[in-house]
C-alpha cells in the first residue's frame, strides 16, 4: 500500500495522472452501467425542425438532395 | 467544530473574499450601475403618458398577488448576474491554487495551522455559497432603488402604488430562489469545480488552458481509441439546468437528493482530493 501511495505521490504528474484516470473510470463505469447517453437536442419552433436524433437522416437527405443538384447541373 | 475553529474558518472565507475584491464586489457593482444607467437613459425617451401606463398596469397587475408564486418572472431579471457569477467562478477557481503559488504566499498559508483540505475547501465554499450573497445582495440594492423609483414616479403622476409593494416582494423572493439555484448549482458542478481546482493546483502556468485542453484531449481520445462519448454525455447531462434550477421552495430537496446529484458529488470528490494533495508540490 505504502508503495502504491508513493508511486503516486512521486511528483505531480503521477498524482495529476492517478487523479484523472480514478475520474474517467467513475465517469464511463457509470456511463456504461446506467446507459447515460447525451440528453437529446429538441428544437421546436415555427421556423425549422431541429432534431438531433435524425441528424444521420438530415445528412443522407441533404447527399441525396446534392446528388440531385449536380444531376440537374449536368 | 468548536468556537475556535468557526472563527479560524470565517477568516479564511474573509481573506478569500477581501483577496479578489474586483471579482467579488467591483463585478457585480458595475454590471448593477450599468444597468441602472441604461433604464435611466431608455426611460427618457418613453413619454409620459406612457410611463403613467405603465407604472398603473404593473401596480394592477401585481396587486394582491402571492410574491411566491410570481417570484419565477423575476429570476429572468437575475440572469445577467448569474452568468457574470459564472464567469467569476471560473476565474476565481482557475487562478487561486495558483495564485498561492506563483506568489509563493502558499509557504506561509501551510505554515499556519490550516490544513490543505480546510484551504481547498474554503475557496469552494466561497464561491459557492459566500459570493452568490455578495451578488444577491447587489441585486437587492439594485430592486430597491428600481421600487423606490417606481414609487416616486407613481405618486407623481397620482397612479395607485399598492400593487408596487407586491411586486417588490416578488422580486426580493426570486433573490432567494435565485440564491437557492446557486448554490445548488456549485453542488451540481462540483465536477467541474474540481476539475479547476484540480488544474490550479497543477499548472505552472496558464491553468485554464490546461484544464480546457486536457478535458478535449481526453475526449478526444475516448472517441479515436475506444470509439465511444461517455465524457461528452457526461458534460451534456451536467450542463442541464433542470438539475439544479429551483423555481419554488418545495422542491430544493428534489434538486438535492437525486442520483445524478450524488454521483456528481462523488465524482467531484475525487477531484478535489486531487487538488488537495497537489498542494503538496510547491515550485
Amino acid at each position: 500500500m505504502n508503495k502504491i501511495r508513493n508511486l503516486i505521490m512521486k511528483n505531480r504528474y503521477t498524482l495529476l495522472l492517478t487523479t484523472i484516470f480514478a475520474y474517467i473510470l467513475a465517469v464511463v463505469v457509470e456511463g456504461a452501467v446506467t446507459g447515460r447517453d447525451a440528453r437529446v437536442i429538441d428544437l421546436e419552433n415555427p421556423f425549422f425542425d431541429l432534431d438531433v436524433r435524425d441528424f444521420d437522416e438530415f445528412r443522407e437527405a441533404r447527399s441525396d438532395d446534392d446528388d440531385e443538384a449536380d444531376f440537374d447541373d449536368r | 467544530m468548536n468556537n475556535f475553529d468557526l472563527r479560524r474558518y470565517r477568516a479564511m472565507l474573509k481573506r478569500e473574499v477581501l483577496e479578489h475584491p474586483t471579482l467579488f464586489f467591483g463585478a457585480p457593482v458595475l454590471e448593477a450601475l450599468l444597468i441602472v444607467l441604461i433604464l435611466a437613459w431608455l426611460q427618457t425617451f418613453v413619454p409620459l403618458e406612457e410611463k403613467r401606463l405603465a407604472v398603473e398596469y404593473m401596480a394592477v397587475l401585481f396587486n394582491g398577488l402571492s410574491p411566491t408564486d410570481m417570484a419565477p418572472i423575476f429570476m429572468l431579471l437575475a440572469i445577467p448576474f448569474v452568468a457574470s457569477l459564472y464567469i467569476s467562478a471560473i476565474v476565481y477557481l482557475t487562478n487561486s491554487l495558483y495564485q498561492d503559488r506563483r506568489d509563493t504566499s502558499v509557504l506561509f498559508w501551510q505554515s499556519m495551522p490550516v490544513s490543505n483540505l480546510q484551504t481547498v475547501l474554503s475557496k469552494i465554499v466561497t464561491i459557492g455559497v459566500v459570493v452568490p450573497l455578495i451578488y444577491m445582495g447587489t441585486l437587492a440594492i439594485m430592486y430597491c432603488i428600481g421600487a423606490i423609483w417606481l414609487t416616486v414616479m407613481g405618486l407623481s403622476y397620482e397612479v395607485e402604488v399598492a400593487g408596487l409593494g407586491y411586486m417588490f416582494m416578488a422580486a426580493l423572493t426570486s433573490l432567494a430562489l435565485v440564491y437557492l439555484s446557486t448554490v445548488v448549482a456549485s453542488l451540481w458542478l462540483l465536477p467541474t469545480v474540481g476539475w479547476l481546482l484540480l488544474f490550479s493546483a497543477f499548472a505552472k502556468r496558464t491553468p485554464l488552458l490546461w484544464a480546457i485542453g486536457a478535458f478535449i484531449l481526453l475526449g478526444l481520445i475516448e472517441g479515436f481509441v475506444f470509439n465511444t462519448q461517455y465524457l461528452a454525455n457526461w458534460v451534456e447531462s451536467r450542463s442541464d439546468p433542470s438539475g439544479y434550477l429551483i423555481l419554488s421552495f418545495g422542491s430544493v430537496f428534489d434538486r438535492l437528493f437525486t442520483y445524478d446529484m450524488l454521483f456528481g458529488i462523488a465524482v467531484g470528490s475525487i477531484l478535489i482530493t486531487g487538488a488537495v494533495y497537489m498542494r503538496r508540490f510547491i515550485d
